[in-house]
């Protein structure tokens, strides 16, 4: 009970997600930022800019702050166990 | 970016980086906005009056000032206007020779609907001299000037409306 707990908090991904992750952060953010801006200006309004930045941001967070299956598509083959077995 | 809390922390870290930018872009827009705010500045009666101000023993002349004020402001008004400052002010050299610049009636503009403005107006401050006396004082010129207010970034100041040099008449005696 208390590992499961453990893992639904940690919310880990493998490499390739984390790579993904990144990414998919870095596009959304500055795109955001980018539109917002222009956004704004065209219609002149603040509430325009932050708004966008403030959404987006909230999906940001739950697209990549989340352990979606899509970051858990490449786990790590691990070696097979040792057969032999230390004694002493 | 392997946890949760891994991953929400480099959101916020580009994101903070991101805010940054936006913000000094925002402000630097400020100086790219065309601003041609126009105004007239009439005097329609100055009064000097002699007397005694709230519970003081001396006597003092302050300057009772009447005017009229047309101006379109809409143009002062962009994305990153937070309000206007509006401010009359009263510029005159005084009998020893100080230059001196007095604020008498100011208004704060908040939108751009209230920026068309008609006023008849008259001394919201009082406007005395340090000497006590406009006497020998040299003409006054009035002009109206105004402070602009971002929501981010510096503020900017303008003038809308100026006479010319107008002389005070002499005091009157009210006690």
């Amino acid at each position: 009970m208390n590992a499961e707990l453990q893992r639904l908090l940690d919310g880990k991904i493998d490499f390739e997600g984390q790579k993904l992750a990144t990414t998919i952060m870095n596009y959304i953010i500055i795109a955001s930022t980018i539109i917002a801006f222009f956004a704004g200006w065209a219609l002149q309004s603040l509430t325009v800019t932050f708004g966008i930045v403030g959404l987006s941001t909230l999906a940001t967070g739950l697209i990549v702050g989340l352990p979606w299956p899509f970051f858990n598509k490449h786990p790590v083959p691990w070696l097979p166990a040792s057969s032999k077995t230390k004694t002493s | 970016m392997h946890s949760i809390y891994q991953r929400l922390n480099s959101v916020s870290a580009l994101l903070s980086t991101c805010l940054l930018v936006l913000l000094g872009s925002i402000a630097l827009t400020t100086y790219v906005h065309e601003t041609h705010p126009s105004g007239t500045l009439e005097i329609s009666s100055t009064k000097v009056k002699l007397g005694r101000m709230r519970y003081q023993r001396r006597m003092v002349e302050t300057a009772h000032v009447k005017f009229n004020y047309n101006a379109d402001l809409t143009s002062l008004f962009h994305w990153n206007t937070k309000q206007v400052f509006l401010y009359l002010t009263a510029e005159y050299t005084n009998a020893q020779g100080t230059q001196n610049e007095a604020v008498f009636w100011d208004r704060i503009v908040r939108r751009k609907e209230d920026a068309n403005i008609h006023i008849a107006g008259g001394n919201k401050y009082f406007l005395k001299d340090l000497t006590r006396s406009f006497k020998n004082a040299t003409s006054v010129t009035y002009s109206m000037k105004y402070n602009v207010m971002p929501w981010i970034g510096p503020l900017t100041w303008g003038e809308a409306g100026r006479t010319e040099a107008l002389p005070l008449p002499p005091a009157q005696n009210t006690v």
